[in-house]
Formats: structure tokens, sequence, C-alpha cells
């Protein structure tokens, strides 16, 4: 299995597989092309009769319940559940589909169904593994929805025959008279054996047709005229090949008794045989898999040499460099490749992990992802996806203002940990928390075990719901919320649901969350054990929410059998739940509309524009702001308290802790000539000099409002069990940030991690929208690239940490502990910019200095914070800053 | 070859590319050479895989797991060099620039037609054991960081005009422009023409000369690797104190018996007690009486365009972590800085300075160019992007220093502090005693300090 990719020759292919899209296509389009939404009505009409027949797979299908009231919702999408229950279906709003079918008026009719595609058995016990052009041959057919086991029955209704389509590709055996083509399946790697062992003719061991040169008639001459068939053989099993008939050709080569013994041995041998799964077919990807022994060999002898297992190498291909990462699991191994330019190593190897999880979620194991055949479209899909979400995020994203924004914010946090958390008032969030509660308990009438007296179908273990994008709240447990948010974030759900593109979306699958599936370390009555369940995701998506419910069969509920379809119920229940919330939506955008908390500062307003003066820079607007603000700011006493507070902390405290800081602030405070404070402590020089620059008061108001939230939070540390009590405290908070709105001060931009819930934080697109600035958005770039190198060494560090862990175990401290930098815990970086045009040939351009600061909390629960401010409180800022965010982390 | 059998160990594997014979093998660990040596058929895998992507035009660069690295590089398609390195925060750029050093000694020793011109492996070898202590020292734990940098390790004497005018009238004396006064392997001071060399032999042969064992005089013959590689030249070396050499570089004039002790006395009498001085300041790098904040620790101070550099972690300060480890952090730091956030590309107007070496005979036909950006780094990631040229960045190391009673502290952590200012850039070792927020103030104050030095 290998997921070989390079720059672009991929790119080609991409746009050469998916030609319905418009040129500058968008996640949305993707999902419709790949899955089903509607089709046209003729071939719906024959799946469904089709999916009829082989009903073995939905006995526990929602015909359970069917007698409810909820026959009007079946019709929607449960004609697109395929195969194994699946189900992605997918509606798009109104505004949306009107757009996409004025652009192209066929994008909704293509469609994959992935229920269609069922293999010969033959073909899918060994025929997809060997033979590049099987392997074609099969992509064909599941192009065209052409089924091996009505193989017969289609050709003869004759509409569809791909042998005509595409002569070259088949393995065709023509007739005599009136030809017929015929495609059989064969396995020389099977017949080599088989020959051998029984000394038969390859005409009779790969397809399954009996020639005896001996009955010749003279008539017939070289003919070849099938006199038997084998019982079982390929010839027999494809139902056409009579006796009598006559071969005519094999792969459109003429043959003749002569030659066909010939013809037959050049079949391709098992040649790939080692490689389960390959995308995408670009010349660069080929040349990857052409060197494929360079990975095996490196992946087996660094193993050896170094003990640790082989992360990553590296490659020039044309002239270019390529990083490659591994993944291996069991004796599998995953290789991913993409060019250096476009997605730097450290991003690599967290594309590589996020990838091997997802495939983990969604088929419990790499194994089982890449070694069924009939998975095959979907990883196409898959990867589809994740190279198009790898190399050209942008074209992911719609063409609204903030697509840059999107690319470079999704450059960074994808690699996270974590999913965007929006705050919201405490009274909303409670609001939301007992509608989802409702929701869990699954106590609606239905759904009661006494009703039927049959134990219920499943039980939900939780939900997490997204609103436009932004994780409101969650009832799940943080790996079970990374790995839905990881499948999400990979179908770009996301997004979609950002700019309510959809209509309706129900999307059911299995699903192997590793929280549940975790093998139990030692049986122990005490601890609780998770059952041996299965586990269903639903997500349902309504306008702009999204609610993922993880679902337990098992345990509690009752056993899962067979492979369960969507159940309406459960569907139709959450669905519901959201219509429930449509009266929370007002305040959800009320918040994502107030000014943000903390407040930004655009980049742009700290460079004077190219006409004014550059005195402007030094009495600034700005600064005359900030006086102002800090004197809006109320309750002096409380003010007080606080500041006593942490100077009495700052003279316990050794300086390099960075309370210097606040000091500093308060010195500031002083110097914008509004702080009643002069009874504090004498500063420290460096605190002297810093207020007298104009960064002084801003650090003041920053500081403000930071202790302020640090009084009602007194622990930061432990946000999460006090989520629940600090309703009236709260409130207040949100009102003191709201009073200081409008404020400027030098934080430009920020993303804080929180791994215990798995959630992150970080100015909302909105809040960034608002603060629309050339210089600005160039900075956010730059920010988000800054981060992912800062948070390389993070990871670092956190591996080092780990090793330590298992070090003091065995008491063997590493000589050269000291010696490296891991582990780091905070890492800065000061940026220059200047204006991008600028024309005054007199003047250098102005510059603006600004930092780009990581911090790794390690205990007690690893935390990272990323902070962008101005130069001009640098050192001030920073430790505000940190405390700043965890105020947030409520 | 478990996994102790490789930590902390760097394994240099030197092999013809054609035949993939190995022509010798060089293993360091924790910093001094070591005979453990990789087994056989790991040496030829790491060929093999190289060798077959060669083969279909794909070249393997580097590889890495999760503890060690490997990184190839093949010569003039004849000499393939294979670094394995599992050392703490071993990085490819460290390791490409190791391969390229190991290379440019292996030419300054052997020179590059022995290298390209392979007809007799057995003779080859023979002649490559010459390299091998200059290559170890390579490998190892050294006290200069030019390995690293591409920079010259420098000192700043307290009486340099004094020894620079000395050093100019006994090269001219002697009919050489390339003269240099070095102790243990860093330079004092040298003349125009020394300083013009290029790279990789400006850093090469003061370390040589470091390596070598101590001798009153030597006439060495040496090859440079970028200005000659073809055509040897004389390397004289003279004892003026214990581990203060004086070096000549010249062709096939004067003899070293020219060069008379009444001429060495007539320069070096005079200047005897600044030379003393050098001395005593070996390991520090900058003068005694040059007084720097008492909480740093260490500094790596480099001048880009002339390639120079100052790298000394003997600063004072007693307690805190050994010389040793201030070294391993500032190089990790150098990397780390160098790697991500200082792309090359930005240091200022690099021209490429040439000289046409005046002397009459032997050097006319050396013209010499001072290398050009170190190859290895110009791929380095990250190019700035224009709204954000990186000017400093600071390391906060969880790696705690030891307290009073060899507990940790777990809030005090070494901070690193790099600053670059036009073609300088200064990298700091700071105690944990420093506030964060007073880090670019110090190595502001100290790169201006420093400036007049370089």
């Amino acid at each position: 299995m290998s997921g070989e990719n390079t720059s672009r020759a991929w790119r080609e292919r991409l746009h050469g597989q998916t030609p319905p899209l418009p040129a500058g296509k968008t996640e949305a389009d993707v999902a419709v092309t790949a899955r089903p939404s509607d089709a046209p009505a003729s071939k719906e009409e024959e799946e469904a009769a089709e999916s009829g027949e082989s009903g073995d797979n939905r006995s526990r299908s929602p015909s359970y319940f069917s007698g409810s009231d909820n026959d009007d919702l079946e019709a929607e999408w449960s004609d697109s559940v395929q195969k194994y229950g699946e189900l992605f279906y997918l509606e798009l709003s109104d505004n949306e589909e009107e757009s996409l079918l004025s652009e192209i008026p066929v994008v909704n009719h293509v469609r994959f169904s992935e229920n269609e595609i069922i293999f010969d058995e033959d073909y899918l016990r060994e025929g997809r593994k060997y033979e590049p052009r099987l392997k074609k041959f099969s992509k064909i057919l599941k192009s065209r929805r052409l089924l091996p086991k009505r193989y017969k029955k289609k050709n003869s209704n004759g509409p569809v025959s791909i042998l005509k389509h595409q002569p070259t590709q088949k393995m065709g055996i023509i007739l005599q008279q009136r030809y017929k083509d015929v495609s059989v399946f064969v396995n020389p790697k099977n017949a080599m054996v088989l020959k051998a062992k029984e000394h038969l003719k390859l005409l009779e061991v790969l397809l399954g047709i009996i020639h005896q040169t001996k009955w010749k008639k003279r008539t017939e001459g070289t003919k070849l005229v099938v006199h038997g068939l084998l019982p079982g053989g390929p010839a027999m099993k494809s139902g056409q090949v009579l006796i009598g008939d006559i071969l005519a050709a094999v792969n459109d080569v003429d043959v003749t008794s002569e030659n066909i013994e010939r013809v037959l041995s050049c079949i391709p041998g098992p040649m790939q045989q080692e490689i389960l799964y390959h995308y995408p077919m670009s010349e660069a990807s080929q040349k990857l898999k052409s060197v494929r022994g360079i990975f095996l060999t490196l992946c087996d002898m660094l193993e050896n040499v170094a003990g640790t297992h082989v992360t990553s190498s590296s490659l020039s291909l044309n002239e270019k460099l390529v990083h490659v990462a591994y993944w291996k699991e069991d004796d599998k191994l995953l290789l991913i490749g993409l060019p250096a330019e476009e997605v730097p190593l450290p991003q690599l190897r967290s594309l590589i992990e996020d990838v091997a999880q997802t495939l983990k979620f969604m088929y419990g194991s790499l194994n089982s992802a890449f070694c069924e055949a009939e998975n095959v479209a979907r990883l196409d899909h898959f990867f589809n996806l994740f190279f198009q979400r790898a190399i050209q995020p942008e074209k992911l994203y719609s063409s609204t203002c903030t697509q840059s924004y999107d690319a470079s914010f999704s450059l960074f946090t994808d690699t996270l940990p974590g999913v965007q958390w929006l705050t919201l008032p405490q009274e909303t969030q409670m609001e939301i928390d007992m509608v989802l509660n409702d929701l869990e308990a699954a106590d609606f009438a239905e759904l009661s075990e006494d009703y039927y007296n049959m134990r219920r179908l499943y039980t939900i273990l939780g939900c997490s719901l997204f609103f436009k994008g932004y994780l409101i709240c969650s009832h799940l447990p943080k790996d079970d919320l990374i790995d839905i948010t990881m499948y999400c974030r990979h179908y770009c759900l996301l997004p979609l649901v950002s700019e309510q593109r959809i209509g309706h979306l129900v999307i059911w699958r299995e699903v192997f969350p590793r929280h549940h599936l975790q093998p139990a370390s030692e049986p122990d009555a005490q601890v609780f054990q998770e059952p041996e369940g299965r586990y269903f995701l639903l997500i349902v998506g309504l306008k702009h929410y999204l609610l993922c419910v993880l679902l337990e069969a098992g345990g509690c509920a009752s056993k899962a059998v067979g492979h369960p379809g969507p159940d309406c119920i459960y569907v139709d229940q959450v669905k519901a739940t959201l219509l429930q919330l449509e009266g929370v939506e007002a305040s959800l955008d009320e918040r994502l509309a107030s000014p943000s908390n903390p407040s930004l500062s655009c980049a742009d307003w700290f460079l004077p524009s190219s006409r004014d003066k550059l005195e402007s820079l030094t009495s600034s607007p700005l600064l005359t702001k900030l006086q102002y603000t800090s004197r809006a700011i109320t309750s002096p006493s409380s003010r007080r308290r606080l500041f006593s507070d942490y100077s009495l902390k700052t003279r316990k405290l050794s300086p390099s802790r960075s309370n210097g800081g606040f000091e500093n602030g308060v010195e500031g405070g002083e110097g914008g000539g509004s702080s009643p404070y002069t009874t504090l402590d004498p500063l420290p020089k460096q605190g002297a000099k810093e207020a007298q620059s104009p960064g002084g008061p801003q650090a003041s108001s920053t500081l403000l409002k930071v202790t302020k939230k640090k009084a009602t939070l007194p622990n930061p540390f432990h946000l999460g069990r006090q989520k629940k009590d600090l309703s009236e405290k709260e409130m207040e908070l949100f009102e003191a940030t709201k009073l200081t709105s409008g404020t400027e001060n030098t934080l430009f931009h920020y993303v804080a991690l929180e791994t215990v819930q798995g959630i992150f934080i970080t100015p909302t697109h909105e809040e960034v929208a608002q603060l629309n600035g050339s210089i600005h958005s160039q900075l956010i770039k730059n920010f988000h690239r800054c981060c992912l190198s800062i948070r390389a060494i993070f990871q670092q560090s956190l591996m080092y940490e780990k090793k330590k862990a298992l070090n003091v175990e065995g008491n063997s401290e590493s000589p050269h502990a000291a010696s490296s930098l891991s582990p780091v815990k905070e890492h800065g970086v000061l940026f220059e910019c200047s204006p991008e045009n600028w024309t005054d040939q007199k003047k250098a351009p102005p510059v603006m200095a600004y930092w780009v600061v990581g911090r790794l909390f390690l205990k007690p629960k690893p935390q990272e914070l990323y902070v962008c401010f101005h130069d001009s409180v640098t050192e001030i800022a920073i430790e505000l800053a940190f405390k700043l965010s965890f105020g947030l982390a409520t | 070859m478990a996994e102790d059998g490789t930590s902390g160990a760097v394994h240099l594997l030197c092999l013809a590319a054609s035949s993939g014979v190995p022509l010798f093998c060089r293993s360091s660990r924790g910093g001094a050479p070591s005979r453990h040596q990789l087994p056989f058929s790991v040496i030829g895998s790491l060929n093999g895989v190289h060798m077959f992507g060669q083969n279909l035009d794909v070249t393997l660069r580097s590889a890495r797991t999760e503890d060690t690295a490997v990184v190839w590089k093949t010569f003039h398609d004849s000499v393939t060099l294979i670094v394995l390195s599992s050392e703490p925060g071993c990085s490819e750029l460290r390791l490409e620039r190791l391969l390229e050093l190991v290379f440019g000694a292996m030419v300054l020793l052997v020179g590059l037609e022995e290298l390209t011109r392979i007809r007799n492996v057995e003779r080859l070898k023979k002649e490559l054991r010459a390299t091998y202590g200059l290559i170890d020292s390579l490998l190892g734990d050294a006290e200069l960081a030019g390995d690293l940098t591409q920079c010259v390790d420098c000192i700043a004497p307290g009486d340099g005009p004094l020894l620079q005018e000395a050093l100019a009238g006994f090269a001219e004396e002697v009919g050489s422009v390339f003269a240099s006064l070095v102790v243990g392997g860093r330079v004092v001071v040298g003349t125009e023409g020394w300083w013009r060399l290029g790279s990789p032999e400006a850093v090469l042969l003061p370390w040589l000369v470091g390596t070598l064992p101590a001798q009153a005089a030597r006439d060495y013959p040496v090859y440079l690797p970028h200005g000659s590689p073809t055509v040897p030249h004389r390397l004289l070396t003279l004892m003026l104190l214990p581990r203060l050499e004086l070096c000549v570089l010249c062709g096939p004039q004067p003899p070293l018996s020219q060069l008379e002790p009444q001429v060495l006395e007539r320069w070096w009498q005079p200047v005897l007690e600044p030379l003393r001085a050098c001395l005593a300041l070996a390991p520090r790098a900058i003068p005694a009486g040059f007084s720097l904040h008492p909480d740093i620790l260490g500094l790596l101070f480099l001048h880009l365009e002339q390639k120079r550099a100052f790298f000394t972690v003997d600063l004072g300060g007693e307690e805190g972590p050994s010389p040793r480890t201030r070294r391993r952090l500032l190089r990790s730091f150098y990397v780390l800085v160098t790697a991500t956030h200082f792309p090359p590309g930005q240091q200022g107007s690099r021209l490429p300075r040439e000289c046409r070496v005046g002397s009459p005979k032997s050097l006319a036909h050396v013209s010499l160019f001072s290398s050009e950006a170190g190859s290895s780094e110009e791929k380095a990631e990250e190019q700035g992007c224009p709204t954000g040229v990186p000017r400093a960045c600071y390391v906060v190391s969880g790696a705690a220093a030891k307290g009073p009673e060899g507990r940790e502290d777990p809030g005090a952590g070494l901070r690193l502090v790099a600053i670059q200012a036009g073609p300088r850039r200064l990298l700091l070792l700071v105690s944990p005693q420093s506030p964060t927020h007073a880090l670019r103030g110090l190595a502001t104050r100290t790169l201006h300090a420093l400036t007049p030095f370089l």
C-alpha cells in the first residue's frame, strides 16, 4: 500500500480525473462528485432492485420501526445507503445548487456508487494485486458500474459494453461470425503453479478452454476451436463461451493454435504483488514506485541498525526534492511522498500520522483499509482529497473573502490534535448542553426499551456539535472527538457547514474509535471494561450545524448483526435536535459578530501609510487611544488588589519567570498618565526603559484585562472541571471584555491548544476578516508557517519527555541529555516587515517588528500556545498573552 | 546492533561510487573515535540503496529514524560518502556540511585527481589513511565550530595590529601572501591573502594544523580543495610557542630551510609578549579585558560574509553546564536557527570575492574564490517571505540546570538567543537567571560590543 505522489503530474491527473468539475472547484463539488447524491433515474431503479435482491446485509434495516411516522424522511436518503450500510448523503443548499447548475449543469449527475462494486471472487482474491492492466480494467468496471456478477445480464442487454468503449483494455475472447467480447480474469501466478504440477496447457489453465489439436478438422486449419470447457474455469464462469466457438483474439492479438501458448505466456505475471495500493498514476509516482526497493530496504535495515522506526527519507527526483514519510504497521508499510517545496517535512510527518489515524478510524486497521479490494475506489477518493488538501488547500475553500486566510490557517491548524473551539456565553452553552443531553439520554418513545420490549439498537456514547465549523459543544472523550474531527476535516465537512452550502447531510458508517477499542491492559473488575461492541458514526448536517453522534452497538444495546444501515429513528432524532437548536442560532451569530476576546490588533495600524509622516509612528494614534481606554476601564479597587497581588508574587519569584513583565506593565500605566499606582515597587531597569516606549500603556491595558480574567479563573490549569460552575463570574467576564472592546493592543493573533480536551482556540475567521489589512493577512500567513516549525520543535520535546519517562524506569540517564536543545519549552522568533508596495523612493519603508512565540506547557497536561504580537511590548506581553489564552480556554 | 550499539555514535563510510568498494570507515562515539564499526552487510545495503536509486535517476539524499539520521552524497561521480549519526540532536544540516568537509579533507591531503580517477583502489586506501586524523577530529567533539558554521574559528588578540604587522612583514620576506598564526586550530591573525582562501580550505587548514602532532616545523604538501584541487602546495608550519604555530602556504619556494631562526627571531622576538597573551586567550577567543554580561555562558559570533567566527564557552561562570554541554547546546541552536529561521538567502549581498594571487611564480595559476553560499545551506527550509524577515529568535530549553543540591529546578531552563544584524549573527547561551524578556536586549548590546572584533 502506498500513496506516493509528487508535484505537477499529480495535479494533471486530478483535473483529468474529475472533468465535470468547474476549474475553481470547491470542496462541496468534490464530495458530490465522489459520492452519491442523486443519479439518473433509470439507474437508480435498477440499483434499488439490485439491493433488494442482496438485502441480506440490511437485516437491521429501519424496517424495524417502520411503523412510525418517518416514512417521508426515509425516502430522502435511504436510496443512497450502500453496501455495508454506509451512507454519505449530501444535499446542497438551494443557493449552492443553483450556482452549481448554472456553472455546469451535469455536476449533480456525476456519481459513483460504492455499493455497486461487487467483484468476482477470483478477482477479489488474487486478481487486483497482481496486474496493473487488470487493475485498470477493474477501475473501468467500477466507473461504469459494471458488475462482474451480473455481467452477463448487462451485456446481453447491450447498452453498456466497456469492451466496445475500451478495446485496448480488455482481456477479450472474440468469437467468429458474430464476434463476442468476453472478459475473463486470469491469474498467471496461479497458472504457473498448476501448470508445473499437472503439465497442462496455458489455454486450459488460464482460460479454462480445452482445445484438442488432434481433433482438428481440415477446414479449421489452425483455428482455435473450443472443444471443451474446464469446470469452474474462467471461460465457463463467464457463461458466454460455448463449445464450438472459435477463439479469435486475446487482448487484441489474433491467436491460432500455434501461437496461443506464447500469447498467453506474455500475460504479465505477479510482478507488483507487494504493492497493495498505489495512488495516483502520475509519472513521478510511478518513478517512486519503481524505487520502492529503497524504502523497503531502508525500513528494514535502519530499524536493525538504529533500533528505531524509519520516519522519513528525502530524495531528488527530476531535480526536485521529495520527502517520503513512512508509517509501519505490522508487516505493512505506508509511504507518502510529497514535494518538499509544497510540504515541509514536519508537516508531512503529521500528515501521514493523520492519514493512518483516519484510516484506522474508518476501517479498523490499515490492513483492512488497504487489503480489501472493494476499498480501492474509496481509497482513491480518500487520497484524492488528501493530496488536494496537502498541496492546494486553497482550492478546497470557497472563493469568498477569507480564502488566503483559510489556506494558511489550515496549513498549521490541521496538524494540531484538536478542533477549533468557540467560547460561548454561559447561558447559550447551557442551553446547548441541555439539548444535547436530551438526545444522549435517548429517552424518546421509540427508543425506550419498554415500548417494543426489545433492547435498543444503539447506545449514544456522546456527541459533538459544530456551528459554522467551530466546535461549540462536545460530550465526547478527547480521543473520540479528535477521531471524528479528523474524519470531518478529511472530508472537508467543516468549511462546508461554515458557509451553509448544505441543505441536508447524513453520514453513517461503522467506525473504529481508538478510545474504545484499546485492548484492555488487565482484566480488572474495578476498572470499567469497554464492551465488545461495534461503533457507528452518525453525522447529520443542517444548514450551519453539524452534529456528530457516536453510537455503540453491543454492550447494553443489542448486538449489531451484519452491516446495519442508518437507522431512521436515530437520524430523525438527531435532526430534531438540530432543529431544536435553531433557536440558539441567533445568539451564536451574535457571538461570532461580537468583538473578539481578547481584542486583536491589525498589523497595518502599526505602519503609517505611505502618505503619513514618519513621526506619526512615534506619537501614534494608538497611544492616545490607549490612554483613553485605560481611563475607561472601571473598578479601580479590584485592580488595586490584583496589582498588589502580582507585585508580591513577583518579589517572591525569580525574575526569570518573566513576572517582571507585570511590573513593567504597571509602570507603563503610569506613563500613560492615568494610573494611580505610584506606590508600587521600584522597577528593574529594564522595565523603566520599556516604560518610555509607546508600548508601555498598551501593555497596561492588556494587563488589566488579563488580571481580571485571572481573578475569575483562579487556576487556569484545571479549567475543564470548573467550566460548569462559573456561570455568574463568567458572564461578568464576558461583560468585561465587551467593555474593553475596540481597544487596540499589540496582540495580532494567537492559537492556544489544549490537549486534555482536544481543542484549540484561535480568533475566528470572522474576527480575522474584520481586521482586514494587507500586511495583516501576510503576517498571519507567516505566523502559521512559523508556528509549524515551532511546533515541530515542540514535538521533539514531547518525544524526548516520553523517552525520559521510559528511561527513568530503566534508571539510565542519557549522557547527552543536556546537550541537545530538547526539551524546548519556549521558542520565539522576531520578524520584521515593511509594506509591500513602498513607492516613496526617498525614504526607507517603515519597518514593523513582531514576535511569534510558542510555548509548551508539559505539566500537568501538554498545552501549547502560539502568539503573535508587536515588538514594542515584546518582552512584557508574552506572559500576559499566555494567561490571556488560558483565560479563554474555559 | 542493539539500541545502545549505535546511540550517540557517528559512522562515516567512504566508498568508491562505481564499484562500491569501501575505501574507509570511521566511527566515533560520544565524541571520541571508536573502533566499533558497522557490519559489512549494513555498509553494503546503505550503499546499495543509494546506487539502486541512482540507476533509476532517483537520488537518495537522506533518511531519518526517530533518533538517527543518514545522509548520502556522491562527489564527482567517483566517491560516495555516507554518514549515519545517532547523536542527540543530529541534524541533516550538520551531516551534509560534515560530508562536504570530509570530502574537502580528502582532497586536501590526497588531491582531487587521485579521487576522481581511481586506478588502484588499494593504493588509494593507503593514501587515504593520512586523512584519518583530520576526519576523526571532524567527527568527534571539537572545541571549534567551523565544521558546522563553515566559518573560520578565530581569536581576537589583544594586540592585533602589532601581530598583524609582524605577520605581514614576515610573509613578505618569505615571499608568500598566505600566512597566519594559529593557536589550537583557531586563527589569531592572517594576511589578507590568507583570508581570501576559499571554503573549505580556509576552515580545513587551521583545523589540520590543530590536529597534527606537535612538531617544531613541518613542510606538508596540501591541495586546496577549492583553489587548487589538483596541484599541491606546501604548508609550512613553524612552532613559535607551544601550541602557537606560524603557517605559511607557498609554492616550491622557499625551502623550509630558508626560514632560518634569524628570520623568525627578527620578526617575532619583539612581539613575544603579545604572542604569549594569545596562548592564554586561546579557549576564550575574546580579550580578557572585554567584559560580557555574567549571565552569558557561551557565545557564537559569526560574520557570514567574511566567513569568520568566534566560538567560546569559556566565559567564567563555574556553575551551569559543562563546557562540552555548552558547546553542544550552541551547536544545536545554530543548526535550528540556520535550518529553520535564518535562511541563507537574506544574509545581505554576498559578492563572490575574486582574487588573483599576486605571488609571481607558483601561485599565479591559482585563482581563489571565496565560496559562494554553502550549498547545503541553500536548501534550508522556508525562504523568508517579504513581510516576515526573521531578525531574532530565542529558545528556552527545559533542560533544567542543576540546582545547588543536584535537584533540578523545573522553572529554570537555559536560554539561547540569536540575532542577526547585517552580515553578523550572534548566538548566546544564557543562564537561567536571565529573564526571557531581557534576552534580546542583552543580545543586541553584546552584538554591538563585539562588532569591532569582526
